[in-house]
């Protein structure tokens, strides 16, 4: 049975970020893969929408800059011929404050001859920058 | 079943329950339908965890009071067994001032005898919330200019 593309990727992915060796990570990206993760911008340069391998290499290069991985867990997964999608909680550091983060993140996979073309990537965005800033932010109650 | 008929029962539930027939998207659940989705509670009380389908209801009617229009787009949906993830871009019209809010869900579904039995959704909830707020609060966090919401 061949192992699924997710797989050889997500082991690449996190080789490039925790041990910043990118080259395996590289070959599993078609040249014009479509890639976003969901969230404020001016808060995290590396979201937002990209286009090609060399785009998304700079994306990578800017989240190892910013963050360990230590621990994820799947908490859901599914997996189609070519795609894939699944629900994880990611243990990291904030490596400029040594700050523990954790959060919940979902991702759309597309795959083409084993190599990425496309990914989703949305993340509980508010919680995020709640533990970014160290603080929780007021808002005021809506009436429902 | 097949996840074909998994498939389409999904794209059945959502194209239902994003048009406003919150009656019709609870015959396609099962009694003792699950719900979690992670949003700050300040501001969307209404949200967080929900078992049953009288707390389904009350959730998604104070959704349903809040906007005058609703509708859905699912550009990826992919399904495994019995289980089945959507990506989902709402769009919802502000009863209050008729202004659109559109935003991103990743929707997780468990089915039992064809109904949905669980859902998970995660939400880009900063840019929800600047929406409902018509705010722009990265700026507001990083001292930077606002911009137009």
């Amino acid at each position: 049975m061949t192992e699924h593309s997710l797989w050889r990727f997500s082991r690449a992915l996190h080789r490039a970020i925790n041990e910043r060796q990118p080259a395996d990570l590289e070959t599993l990206l078609d040249e014009e893969v479509d890639w976003a993760i969901y969230g404020p911008i001016d808060m995290y340069p590396f979201f937002g929408q990209r286009r090609g391998k060399a785009a998304v290499m700079e994306v990578i290069r800017q989240i190892a800059d910013n963050f360990r991985v230590h621990r994820f867990d799947r908490e859901s997964i599914m997996l189609g011929v070519d795609t894939a999608a699944s629900m994880m909680r990611y243990s990291l550091t904030a490596l400029d404050s040594n700050k523990p983060i954790s959060l919940r993140i979902a991702h759309f996979a597309q795959f083409r001859a084993g190599r990425l073309t496309s990914l989703r990537v949305l993340v509980d965005t508010f919680d995020l920058v709640e533990q970014t800033v160290g603080y929780p932010i007021h808002l005021p109650r809506m009436a429902v | 079943m097949t996840e074909e008929s998994h498939r389409q029962r999904v794209l059945d539930f959502l194209n239902i329950l994003y048009s406003g027939d919150v009656e019709g998207a609870l015959a396609r659940c099962t009694d003792d339908i699950e719900s979690l989705a992670n949003a700050p509670i300040d501001i969307l009380p209404h949200m967080g965890h929900r078992r049953g389908k009288a707390e389904m209801r009350e959730m998604w009617n104070a959704v349903r009071a809040r906007y005058s229009e609703l509708r859905c787009e699912v550009p990826i949906l992919v399904v495994e067994g019995d289980k089945a993830a959507a990506f989902i871009r709402v769009f919802f019209r502000k009863s209050s001032n008729q202004r659109m809010v559109q935003f991103d869900i990743a929707g997780f579904y468990t089915l039992r005898h064809g109904k949905i039995s669980q859902i998970r959704e995660i939400i880009d909830t900063f840019d929800l919330v600047q929406q409902l707020l018509e705010r722009d609060l990265a700026a507001i966090l990083t001292g930077r200019k606002p911009e137009l919401i």
